[in-house]
């Protein structure tokens, strides 16, 4: 009712309005069901589905896992959820039936080429550069001499051994606090 | 009906009464009853090909399990085609079966059924005598497949020659869609339909 009425004061700006809402609706329809995406992933072609639609689909092809749109090859740990802004229902998607896939997050790699280093023991530690590069041994014997505490001639490993230790006193000052707060 | 097929169904039915090609009059599809799971489609033979101009009534019913599985359809209106029975109007066509896609509507189907007319496959066929005679003879095929399409389909170009026969076997005494069988099955030769007739 209220939709004609508008329709009906406004010309044909509105109409143009309304289309370009429609298309926009388009864009995140499931290409299953055709209603706004639930649940929703992506493909790794960009095809977007419901969750349920699209495992429905592989359940019904097992044999044959191919994309519903481009037929390109596609499997349950190859989709990508997407989570929006403001979902009105909090519940991890992943508990419902059917599961929907975890979303992948990546670790950034590590800077430290020789992550057990400080932890060796100076011998060991000269050991294996001894050995292993003869030029680098002596650099970090002199600069084990001259700073007295285990470096590694690696780029980031000094830093690795750092924040271990300083990771070791925060531990440490944490669980003074907690004593104390117990105490007082 | 499951409610997502039933959903879809209403969808898609919007979507193909206002597509271009409704509107050129390529396709079209109507209800059979209310209940969205049987439907009535219609596709324009393509240009170029025997069945121009031909207006072909397809059965479509959908399954409870669609879009997960394909919708099932028959040509209603007779036609000689070699991925067709001329007999059954059952269709051999990929997306129709292994091919289906989940994203596939009715749209697709109908406009895909349409490009079965403008390209038959003969070597994976559904009637073996007219992939045989495609293949044989193609001249003779092209003829016939026109031939019914102006007779069943409502095509506008019609073969005096080929009608002239018909005629002249209903005259011998022989019913006429078996006569017209008889004929196409045996190249448009008299003297072998009519044996064939009375075999
Ligand atoms: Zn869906
Ligand atoms: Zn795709």
């Amino acid at each position: 009712m209220s939709a004609e009425t508008t329709s009906q004061n406004n010309n044909s700006p509105s109409s143009e309005d309304n289309n370009t809402a429609e298309e926009a609706a388009g864009t995140y329809e499931c290409n299953i069901c055709l209603e706004t995406a639930n649940d929703a992933v992506v493909s790794m072609c960009g095809h977007l589905f419901c969750w349920p639609c699209l495992h429905q689909w592989l359940e019904t092809r097992r044999s044959r896992q191919t994309c519903p749109v481009c037929k390109a090859g596609i499997s349950k740990d190859k989709v990508i959820p997407i989570y929006g802004r403001g979902n009105p229902n909090p519940q991890d998607p992943r508990e419902k039936l059917p599961p929907r896939p975890p979303g992948q997050r990546s670790e950034p790699e590590g800077t430290g080429a020789f992550p057990n280093f400080g932890f060796g023991g100076d011998g060991g530690f000269q050991f294996s550069f001894g050995i292993g590069a003869f030029p680098f041994g002596i650099f970090a014997s002199t600069f084990n001499f001259n700073d007295g505490r285990p470096a590694a001639p690696a780029p980031g490993s000094p830093q690795e051994a750092e924040e271990q230790f300083l990771s070791k006193v925060f531990l440490w000052v944490g669980i003074i606090f907690i004593f104390w707060l117990l105490i007082a | 009906m499951a409610n997502i097929a039933e959903q879809r169904i209403r969808r898609e039915f919007k979507e193909v009464v206002k597509s271009d090609e409704v509107a050129a009059c390529n396709i079209r599809v109507e209800l059979v009853n209310d209940t969205y799971t049987h439907l009535r489609g219609e596709i324009m033979g393509p240009p170029d090909t025997p069945y121009e101009g031909g207006r072909f009534q397809l059965e479509i019913k959908i399954p409870e399990t669609y879009p997960f599985n394909p919708p099932l359809v028959k040509f209603l209106t007779k036609i000689w085609h070699p991925n067709i029975s001329s007999v059954t109007g059952a269709i051999c066509l990929d997306i129709l079966k292994d091919q289906w896609a989940a994203a596939m509507t009715l749209r697709t189907v109908l406009l895909s059924l349409q490009a079965l007319l403008a390209a038959a496959e003969p070597d994976d066929p559904q009637d073996a005598v007219v992939a045989q005679q495609y293949k044989e003879h193609y001249e003779i095929f092209r003829r016939t497949a026109l031939h019914w399409t102006s007779t069943f389909a409502n095509g506008p170009k019609k073969d005096k020659d080929y009608d002239d026969k018909v005629t002249s076997l209903i005259n011998m005494g022989f019913e006429e869609h078996k006569a017209r069988v008889a004929l196409s099955t045996n190249q448009w030769d008299l003297t072998r339909a009519a044996e064939y007739c009375l075999s």
